[in-house]
């Protein structure tokens, strides 16, 4: 286990290979240079936030708190300039989110998406029992590594029912800088009536989530937000695109000139237990839906849990390679953002005060 | 709990488990059962005093283990060996702490109580800051006590407090950031405490807080720096901040504050510069310094982030700085 320690000599930054937090936070690839391994550094410039930066420090210092296999946390975090730097694992896959976007735009494999709820359901189990819900599982969240394991990234979402010295049962504030992700929403938090929500509106997102997966596209990504939230709490329940459902899909929607070409959307088929899953995490009624570590043993992970070398994760993934560092080549971004940032600064006269 | 699962334990098995397995531990001997079962412990702790999503807490069971809290000393006991607890135990451990703190007998609050009296529990938290892996659980901890006005009374006149202007400084993000909101809550949870506090020990707090203006870490410099103007600018303070603005070097630090390269920081000077501009009855060392600068002061004011036309209050300010320092008169 190699310790990444706060100091910024220690890294030298390479590639960019994301953004994020409204722009304000870039992730890079770096190299620990004392240990020679690749990590990712998220950078969020804190001059880009004004007033406080309170968003910041509490998704920091709630994921400082966390320890799980299958949670995206940081080995460490420190202040460099204007920016706080957190070192973290390099996801060699990226997200699913990426994945679908480059290669599987009709959706991954069953099996593939197997594991990946299933890991992402462990990580889930652990922030519920704990009473943390997270907010915001989306495709674009979970993250896959070289080995074929995923993490669940995005805790900046989520919200701690433990404060003070007591737990919430439920909570009604809604999440701020939601708009990304109100697809993935469970009715019950975008209604915010009296009942409010809890730790059962992120299985209602993973429902949502394993649609995304399957289908290469997200439940109502075509509608607009009002008409999405009608469509919810009218009780609306999106599915898993196949043999079975498009008929159906199709009828209702009379015309969807398209979906008549994707003869491989007709063609294949999912299994029950996969249909049933998703069925049963997006129940209207928080209630109705299992939990994660009931979900954890749902007859469609099963086939996940047998690890055989033959059909495990990056098997599965193929052709996509993960990113291998040997394929990094450093480039002087990093300067570039340094010139930006101090033209950025504003310029002031010469002429100094008097004292 | 399951029908025919194993019957919990009482809440004075639960307390003399843990007692008797944190004093092992604290002998320094490393047992991995042992601290397995300080874990479970405080597991089942946990849940007799939070509930779970389906059962809320027994009242009788939360009173016993109070009452057994207190007999045997355990708060202390759990934070002078709350390094020694794994991961997962320590964050048990807060949540437990946190609860009982909670607890009220009509008015009085007597694990409150308990811990005025083993005062020793706020100087180890306090110092938990200098030890990276528990730091963030003793900052819940300490938080949770800074809601209580004697708790956080002991704190402040304690010599400890002043090692916090130390802790808010350290290169991890997260163990700094904690430590300045427990800072900022023990400087300003209770009004009345705070204001007396601020004006008993005026030079010893000020000379360090200057040091946190200065401070090469930008994170540091605008925490500080926003926390000086919330403080100035709470009336209960106004002892405070009216001997901070005679002071012409503060003075001189916010003119160049307002100068400074980060938009931020520049935007939080002008909040404290402010106070110093509006002050009627201004000492003459500040009159000579802002008449010394009155042209100069205009056209920077004028020029001073004009591009924040939402923001109406600010707009004001800076209009009625503006005319103040036109019209100010040689003394």
């Amino acid at each position: 286990m190699v310790d990444y320690q706060p100091v910024p000599s220690h890294y030298q930054l390479l590639t960019v290979i994301g953004k994020g937090c409204e722009e304000a936070a870039s992730i890079s690839l770096a190299k620990h240079l004392p240990s020679g391994t690749v990590v990712s550094i998220k950078r969020i410039n804190l001059e880009m936030i004004e007033n406080d930066f309170n968003i910041v420090k509490t998704e920091i210092l709630m994921t400082r708190q966390l320890q799980q296999d299958n949670l995206l946390t940081y080995y460490c975090t420190f202040v460099h300039g204007r920016y706080i730097w957190c070192v973290m694992p390099l996801m060699e896959y990226g997200s699913c989110k990426d994945l679908i976007h480059a290669h599987f735009t009709e959706g991954l494999p069953e099996l593939a998406i197997a594991y990946i709820l299933r890991d992402v359901l462990m990580a889930l189990d652990y922030l519920h029992t704990r009473g943390i819900i997270h907010r915001s599982v989306k495709a674009s969240h979970i993250l896959l590594s070289e080995d074929g394991r995923a993490y669940l990234g995005g805790l900046h979402y989520s919200h701690d029912m433990v404060f003070n010295g007591q737990r919430a049962r439920k909570v009604h504030h809604f999440p701020v800088r939601a708009a990304a992700s109100l697809n993935w929403h469970s009715p019950e938090l975008l209604e915010q009536n009296m009942n409010g929500y809890d730790t059962k509106s992120d299985i209602y997102s993973l429902g949502i989530t394993a649609c995304e997966l399957a289908n290469g596209a997200t439940p109502f990504q075509d509608l607009p937000p009002m008409q999405m939230l009608l469509e919810k709490l009218s009780g609306t329940v999106p599915r898993l695109l196949d043999a079975n459902t498009l008929p159906e899909t199709l009828d209702m929607e009379q015309e969807q000139g398209e979906l008549h070409n994707d003869t491989a959307l007709f063609q294949r088929s999912f299994t029950p237990h996969f249909h049933n899953f998703v069925h049963l995490c997006l129940q209207a009624d928080p209630f109705q839906r299992p939990n994660a570590a009931q979900l954890l043993n749902h007859p469609y992970l099963k086939r996940a849990k047998r690890k055989s070398s033959a059909d495990n994760l990056p098997t599965l993934l193929q052709p996509v390679k993960p990113l291998s560092p040997e394929a990094i080549l450093p480039r002087d971004t990093c300067d570039v953002e340094d010139l930006a940032e101090k033209m950025s600064e504003v310029e002031v006269e010469e002429a100094s005060w008097i004292f | 709990m399951p029908l025919f699962g194993k019957s919990q334990k009482s809440p004075q098995d639960l307390a003399k488990s843990l007692h008797d397995n944190l004093n092992i531990l604290s002998k320094g001997e490393k047992k991995a059962k042992v601290s397995d079962e300080v874990s479970k412990t405080l597991v089942a702790m946990k849940i007799m005093l939070y509930g779970t999503d389906q059962q809320e807490p027994q009242t009788e069971l939360v009173a016993q283990l109070a009452q057994e809290f207190y007999n045997l000393g355990l708060l202390l006991l759990i934070v002078q060996n709350l390094q020694k607890i794994d991961f997962e135990g320590k964050k048990d451990a807060a949540q437990i702490f946190n609860n009982l703190l909670r607890r009220q007998i009509g008015v009085r609050s007597p694990t409150v109580e308990h811990v005025f009296t083993k005062s020793e529990i706020l100087i180890i938290l306090m110092k938990g800051y200098k030890t990276q892996e528990i730091a963030l659980n003793c900052g819940q901890m300490l938080r949770e006590c800074c809601r209580y006005e004697p708790l956080a009374r002991f704190m402040l006149n304690s010599d400890e407090f002043y090692d916090f202007f130390e802790y808010v400084k350290v290169s991890t993000f997260d163990v700094a950031s904690d430590a300045f909101t427990t800072f900022k809550d023990l400087l300003t949870k209770h009004k009345i405490l705070c204001a007396e506090f601020l004006e008993k020990n005026y030079e010893r707090i000020f000379t360090a807080y200057r040091a946190l203006l200065d401070s090469e870490n930008y994170v540091t410099r605008r925490q500080a720096l926003k926390l000086l103007g919330e403080l100035l600018l709470d009336r209960h303070n106004f002892t405070t901040m009216t001997r901070y603005i005679s002071n012409p070097e503060n003075l001189k630090l916010m003119m160049n504050m307002l100068r400074d390269k980060s938009r931020n920081i520049q935007f939080e000077a002008f909040h404290v510069f402010k106070v110093f501009v509006a002050n009627p009855n201004k000492p003459q060392p500040i009159l000579d310094i802002l008449l010394k600068n009155r042209t100069k002061l205009v056209t920077f004011l004028q020029k001073f982030h004009t591009d924040r036309t939402e923001d109406e209050q600010f707009n004001d300010e800076k209009a009625y700085l503006i005319k103040q320092i036109n019209e100010l008169k040689e003394g």
